[in-house]
């Protein structure tokens, strides 16, 4: 019979909150496997949790790429707050690139809660170590671009933010949540431009649609070439949830009837929703454009690395002085 | 100060920012009159936006940025509420008042004719700006005009932030070194622009005599002299130069070169197509 | 083919290939790193945001910022430019203390007496109602003489 004051463990060893990798008494090989079980069985980490080197290095390298994005996304559409053609426009799409710059504070701050300063980061962005997403390497030509970008650019990325929200790396997954939760306005405001575009002039309507002609190859590159899931790393890791393909899939599906319902038309012959395989079909992207790109070879890369090099240098003194940390007793420049 | 402002109301429907008001209350030329004042006002806001949105994404810091840019959207939205004011006064659109006139048209003051330049000269500017403009609006809270003390009332709550954010600046940049440097060669260049603010509005002494507006701006240039006197002396910094002149500051032969670029900025789409709705 | 070996928890781990596990460092455990970090800068400031009045303060985010003053202003900007917070609280993270020792909030030994679920008394509760009805106490609504 049960000694009936004996004080029974009610959970069992695997069963306790505390994860079996924060046990220093394992060994580091013991302690990487149940990293993995933890993060596989859908589970967090947190910044100051112990975790493989591989997986803050890739954490690291994925949240970087976003947030270099967000920073130099803010360039194309920047211009354009200058000539948005009416008052409301103007509020709206500063407050849109406002949010970029907020979201890549957001990201920032994350990669430097892992470890690297963010001097470090906007040095490795200029000098083309670190990359950003291709499309913020193509030139803004007209408004077209304004409302093309604000709406099919904004959606291509957030079906990715989506799915990150789910991402093991609690501070990026949180973030994500709040990102997705201010992007959902910036994809209506897109949509709102490129409408009304399209109920105004001949004129208008042509500006729409030469816009989406450039655009289209971009955007369909955006998610990048198809990737074998049991080898993708960051797949492995939780750190996102969903294929590059998948993930084209689900923009296509949602966003291609939106934008023929308008009267636009895509320049694409081979796209087609194929219901017996219940895919969509179209021409293979072009993924040497998008390497050539992405190496900082685009149209506008170099311009705008060079462009925000300056204006980095021209306000270096402000860091150096009024914005260093009260710690800090040489120049952070 | 380092208290945040406090909001008097939690949740707001979204209500018309401009009570809609009866011509009617105003005589011709005091409509007139009040128009060519709130006229200056929203050109003021408007190219003061434009100019700071100029900072958006490559300001000094991230954090900054984002709050640099706040500034200069609630200046366009400052602007939008004049326009539209001004547009109820005489009919038309603000949208077309804003964009659609030619760059000699506009009525802003010559401290905005500058262009941004470095960081430290678009604090100075905006905090010439800030605290001459809180003068404006002071005198401007109590007119007999309800709509526009209304007007005047909201936007001296959003301006409180602000002159929060520039005092912190100029604070910063002032206590030594290079900041403190830059910061002087900005005022000293800036200085006798300081008071244009304070421009003689075309029949002013109606607006006074009405109630709408409670003293000539000349009286409020001073009023604003010696307030900067003061805020220089507190910070250490010198007097940069005699006293700027205030009657003429809208007056220019022609739109300046800068303002002229500014212009053919935002005017750029919508010349593209008269009428066009976008 | 890799041999199929097998972690401590009985998951299947190949020797090679782009999901074996790494060997162990020489130089010691680099990933212990990652427990210790502070983060790469100095000047952070933790913020807490109310969504509305009587609502809990929440942990929103944090800024960087070289003092208290500055730290305010962009604390606003950043967590309720939107008018989406009624109260803010900004505070350096150097003054925030973390607790994650699971031996002090985890502690594995029965607590459920501490707890509401630790109080499961249907199957007494049954018997006593039933002991109750035959007995003819407890009618359920009957007053007393």
């Amino acid at each position: 019979m049960t000694d009936p004051f004996a004080l029974e463990p009610v959970l069992q060893p695997d069963e306790r909150a505390r994860p079996l990798f924060h046990d220093p008494e394992l060994t580091h090989e013991e302690r990487y496997d149940a990293f993995v079980e933890h993060v596989q069985a859908g589970h967090k980490v947190e910044a100051r949790d112990w975790m493989p080197d591989e997986y803050r290095q890739s954490v690291l390298r994925f949240v970087e790429m976003h947030a270099n994005s967000e920073l130099m996304g803010v360039l194309p559409e920047r211009e354009w707050i200058m000539r948005a053609p009416n008052l409301k426009r103007k509020l709206a799409l500063t407050a849109k690139v406002q949010d970029e710059v907020g979201h890549a504070q957001l990201l920032y701050r994350v990669a430097e809660d892992l470890g690297k300063p963010r001097e470090q980061m906007i040095e490795d962005l200029l000098d083309g170590k670190t990359k950003f997403h291709n499309v913020f390497h193509y030139p803004t030509r007209s408004w077209g671009d304004v409302g093309i970008i604000a709406w099919l650019v904004d959606a291509a990325a957030i079906v990715a933010q989506q799915a990150l929200r789910e991402s093991s790396y609690g501070p990026y997954s949180r973030t994500m949540k709040k990102i997705c939760w201010e992007e959902s306005v910036h994809i209506m405001h897109g949509r709102d431009v490129v409408v009304t575009m399209m109920n105004g002039t001949p004129t208008q309507r042509e500006m729409v649609q030469e816009a989406l002609d450039r655009w289209w190859g971009p955007l369909m590159q955006m998610h990048g070439p198809r990737s074998d899931r049991a080898k993708d790393r960051d797949l492995f890791w939780h750190i996102k949830a969903k294929t590059s393909e998948e993930l084209r899939q689900e923009f296509l599906t949602i966003y291609v009837p939106r934008i023929l319902e308008l009267g636009l038309t895509l320049p694409d012959p081979e796209l087609r929703f194929d219901e017996a395989a219940a895919e969509w079909r179209y021409s293979e992207p072009d993924w040497n454009e998008l390497r050539t790109v992405v190496t900082n070879h685009g149209p506008m890369s170099q311009q705008r690395l060079d462009f925000r090099r300056e204006n980095h240098d021209l306000t270096a003194w402000v860091r150096a002085t009024v914005l260093a940390p009260p710690a800090a007793t040489t120049a952070v420049a | 100060m380092t208290a945040i402002p406090e909001r008097r109301s939690t949740r707001q429907l979204a209500q018309p920012d401009l009570p809609s008001f009866d011509i009617g209350d105003l005589d011709p030329p005091t409509r007139e009159a009040l128009s060519s004042l709130v006229l200056t006002m929203a050109d003021d806001e408007f190219v003061l936006g434009f100019w700071d949105s100029e900072w958006t994404g490559i300001a000094p810091m991230l954090e900054e940025d984002v709050a640099f840019s706040s500034l200069a959207q609630d200046e366009i939205g400052h602007a939008r509420l004049l326009y539209e004011m001004i547009a109820q006064l005489h009919g038309g659109k603000a949208d077309d008042l804003a964009f659609g006139r030619t760059a000699d048209e506009y009525r802003h003051c010559r401290l905005l004719d500058h262009p941004r330049r470095d960081w430290a000269f678009s604090v100075a500017r905006r905090w010439l700006y800030d605290t001459a403009d809180a003068v404006r609006l002071t005198a401007l809270r109590r007119s007999t005009f309800a709509p526009l003390a209304q007007i005047v009332e909201k936007i001296r709550r959003e301006e409180t932030y602000h002159l929060m954010h520039m005092d912190v600046w100029m604070r910063r940049l002032a206590a030594g070194g290079e900041p403190r440097e830059r910061l002087e060669e900005a005022l000293t260049s800036l200085w006798p622009d300081a008071l244009s603010v304070f421009a003689t509005v075309p029949e002013e002494t109606r607006l006074i005599d009405e109630g709408i507006l409670a003293a000539p701006m000349s009286e409020l240039a001073g009023r604003q002299h010696e307030r900067l006197l003061t805020t220089l002396a507190s910070l250490g910094l010198s007097v940069p130069g005699p006293r700027p002149s205030s009657d003429d500051g809208r007056d220019r032969a022609e739109a300046s070169e800068s303002f002229r670029w500014l212009w053919s900025e935002f005017t750029m789409v919508h010349r593209l197509e008269e009428g066009a709705t976008w | 083919m890799s041999q199929e070996r097998t972690g401590p928890l009985g998951q299947p781990v190949p020797a090679s290939g782009p999901t074996a596990k790494p060997a162990p460092s020489p130089e010691g455990r680099h990933d212990d790193a990652a427990r210790l970090g502070e983060g790469a800068e100095p000047d952070v400031w933790e913020v807490f945001r109310q969504e509305k009045d009587g609502d809990p303060m929440r942990h929103a985010g944090n800024v960087r910022a070289p003092d208290r003053e500055l730290a305010t202003h962009y604390a606003r900007e950043l967590y309720a430019r939107r008018q989406e917070s009624v109260r803010l609280w900004v505070v350096s993270r150097g003054d925030i203390i973390d607790l994650s020792d699971p031996d002090l909030l985890q502690p594995p030994l029965d607590r459920t007496f501490k707890k509401p679920g630790g109080y499961v008394m249907r199957d007494k509760l049954d018997a006593a109602r039933k002991r109750a009805a035959e007995a003819g106490e407890g009618d359920g609504g009957g007053a007393p003489e």
